[in-house]
């Protein structure tokens, strides 16, 4: 029963940074930019929240204020290429990756972030509520990112699909001449979507560190990055999908040390592999089904030149 | 050369001295200009700033100015440019820091047989290159010593990287060592899969912490468990570096102390009577490479003097992985009289009784 509880408690901090990256991508990719640079993302903004933390003693909130807006300020770098450039996407995305690599190592090392402890961003706790047994830990002892990511979904989910902002963001991806021809501004949609996507992956890295680990060391995103990127793809650009996607990583990362530290006995890698074995199996089941394309965004990773012929 | 192997003889090592072939001695043309480079950041906290760490007090205690260059990748394309401007600047000892550094130093060391290259955690030796590493199941032993003398309830956690080897020594010696102070004493072991990925290390750290363990050691490369260990007011102990620079919970770390074995190494080569080892050196506390920074207020003076005893004991030749010796599986591992030889160290695949692992 503890171990149910201490289980179901630890999902959502390991779900929350996957779903944060997810649909930063979705919002990015939905209007037709590929962005490879998600692991690029999640460490300056892990890097930018800790930095923060550690500068200014302490407000968590702002941390990740700064590490959202860090993130952002590496992908205008992007934007301009991609977007008014036309440089290919694929190749950009993992140049972010690199230099967000070099960049943060750099940085932290310079200012002796590295290796700090900090106190992070601790859970909320609503009295009572928190301690009823069972409910109360899984669901009223959570840190407030927690509950802020969820209704993110439902407020991303509603600017998406029930608004003409997110009308006109689908459309860019789907297919730029037409709306450019309906009077969309195609450049400054991209522009807009792709700092917003920046905004919700550096809040992920930023969460990584100001929340999770509380403490910076060189290359902490560990792959987390791509996961997202995996994540998006699973979900085929679907909110709710992706958010169901984080949710199932976030169950085997906290099942992992805890199937380990009651000593079960299981193979180690085959435990460490099951995650990707599960993204695999989850792909193959979605690719099976035959609603799936409709929802891709056809003119992802294509740049739009105005009034060119194709 | 006699004397070398006297030593190495005396420190009670099997490192196969049969194998030994004797080839000629390297001669250095013109004084030791040794330098330096990192796979890492220099200042990370573990590992590399270990290494950084005695190269400045290699270069306090032989009067030499040792230039280093942090941040070379684990690749030939990266490694070889810097070296080469080291030899161009006429550096003629080339401190590495990485296995990953292991096959491009091979072909370097054919290319510059001027030029010795002496290569941590590596695998690949030659005439003017050698690898070396420590025998870290001797600190780790007595790190498990003070982990099972800081316990009370004689449940021990570890948090490690990967199953192989040198982790699993390390594993094997910290139960041991815990066992000499509390023969029920148990070590759950989670494997993170990562060496520095802080957030599945305190994911693992947690889930220990709830399985009821009161201190927790490590072999992974951030301080993370430690911190921990200090948030959840339970103890730990610390690999590569002193980590109670981190956290106040660190009661031991098993530390690097390359200097001890590169002074004189440098010294020899300067000497001219430096020669490569066929398998490359693998390092007792004795020789330098590995050692305790020990004990936190967690360990009675009592358990600290019988620490210190064991550590001398150590020194003098007594070898951890003393016969007779079962695995948790009840199999004998070491007959009675006999020690683990290095080949079966560093295949290591089983655990001793009271280890608890997935494996």
């Amino acid at each position: 029963m503890d171990f149910l509880i201490n289980w179901l408690a630890n999902i959502p901090g390991f779900a929350v940074p996957f779903a944060l990256g997810a649909m930063g991508l979705i919002i990015c990719e939905k209007s037709g930019v590929l962005n490879l640079g998600a692991e690029g993302y999640l460490l300056i903004g892990a890097m930018a929240g800790a930095g923060s933390v550690l500068s200014f003693g302490g407000y968590p909130m702002l941390a990740l204020g700064i590490a959202a807006l860090a993130s952002a300020a590496l992908a205008l770098v992007f934007a301009v290429l991609v977007i008014f450039l036309r440089v290919n996407q694929v190749i950009s995305g993992l140049t972010i990756v690199f230099l967000a690599q070099g960049l943060t190592s750099l940085i932290a090392g310079k200012q002796g972030w590295t290796n700090k402890a900090f106190t992070g961003l601790a859970d909320l706790d609503f009295g009572p509520l928190s301690d009823i047994p069972l409910i109360g830990p899984v669901l009223f002892r959570q840190d407030p990112m927690v509950y802020l990511t969820i209704l993110a979904f439902f407020a991303v989910s509603y600017v998406m699909n029930r608004t003409h902002t997110g009308l006109r963001l689908r459309a860019v991806g789907e297919n730029p001449e037409a709306s450019d021809a309906a009077g969309i501004n195609v450049m400054m949609m991209r522009l807009a979507a792709v700092l917003v996507g920046a905004l919700f992956l550096g809040l992920a890295g930023g969460y990584l560190t100001v929340v999770v680990s509380k403490i910076w060391v060189d290359g902490m995103a560990g792959g987390r990055g791509w996961i997202a990127i995996a994540l998006v793809i699973f979900a085929r650009w679907r909110l709710w999908r992706a958010l169901a996607g984080a949710v199932l990583f976030g169950c085997i990362e906290a099942l992992i040390p805890r199937v380990a530290a009651i000593g079960i006995q299981v193979p180690q890698y085959f435990v460490l592999m099951l995650p990707y074995v599960v993204t695999l199996g989850v792909m193959v089941w979605t690719s099976l089904r035959k609603d799936t394309l409709a929802n891709d965004p056809s003119a992802l990773g294509r740049p739009f030149v105005r009034e060119e012929r194709r | 050369m006699k004397n070398r192997l006297m030593t190495w003889g005396l420190a009670g090592l099997a490192l196969a001295a049969t194998a030994y072939t004797a080839h000629a001695e390297f001669k250095l043309k013109g004084d030791p200009k040794p330098a330096m480079i990192i796979f890492s950041q220099k200042n990370d906290g573990g590992w590399s700033q270990a290494l950084d760490e005695a190269r400045q007090k290699i270069e306090t205690e032989l009067g030499i100015k040792i230039p280093v260059v942090e941040n070379v990748p684990e690749n030939a394309t990266a490694i070889k440019p810097a070296v080469e401007l080291f030899i161009d600047r006429g550096a003629n000892i080339i401190l590495g820091s990485a296995f990953g550094y292991s096959d491009t130093f091979k072909e370097l060391a054919e290319k510059y047989k001027d030029v010795v290259f002496l290569n941590p955690a590596g695998t690949t030796n030659g005439e003017n290159l050698m690898s070396y590493y420590g025998r870290t199941y001797e600190s780790q032993y007595l790190c498990g010593m003070a982990a099972g003398a800081a316990s009370k309830s004689g449940k021990l956690g570890f948090v490690a990287a990967n199953p192989f080897g040198l982790v699993n020594w390390t594993v094997n010696a910290y139960a041991m060592g815990a066992r000499q102070m509390n023969p029920d004493a148990t070590v759950t072991v989670v494997f993170t899969g990562a060496w520095n990925d802080p957030v599945k290390e305190r994911a693992a750290a947690e889930a220990l912490v709830e399985q009821g363990i009161d201190v927790i050691g490590q072999h992974v490369d951030t301080p993370t468990p430690q911190i921990v260990a200090k948030e959840k007011g339970i103890y730990g102990t610390g690999h590569h570096r002193d980590l109670s620079e981190f956290s106040s919970a660190t009661q031991c770390s098993s530390v690097w102390v390359w200097d001890r074995f590169l002074v004189p190494e440098i010294q020899k080569i300067k000497a001219g009577d430096w020669q490569s080892q066929p398998y490359g050196a693998f390092l007792s506390i004795a020789q330098g490479g590995t050692d305790i920074a020990c004990c936190g207020d967690a360990v009675s003076a009592d358990d600290k003097a019988k620490i210190m005893a064991e550590r001398k004991a150590v020194m003098e030749g007594k070898h951890v992985f003393a016969g007779p010796l079962k695995d948790r599986e009840g199999k004998m591992r070491v007959a009675e009289g006999e020690v683990l030889g290095d080949g079966d160290l560093w295949g290591m695949d089983w655990f001793v009784d009271g280890v608890i692992s997935q494996q």
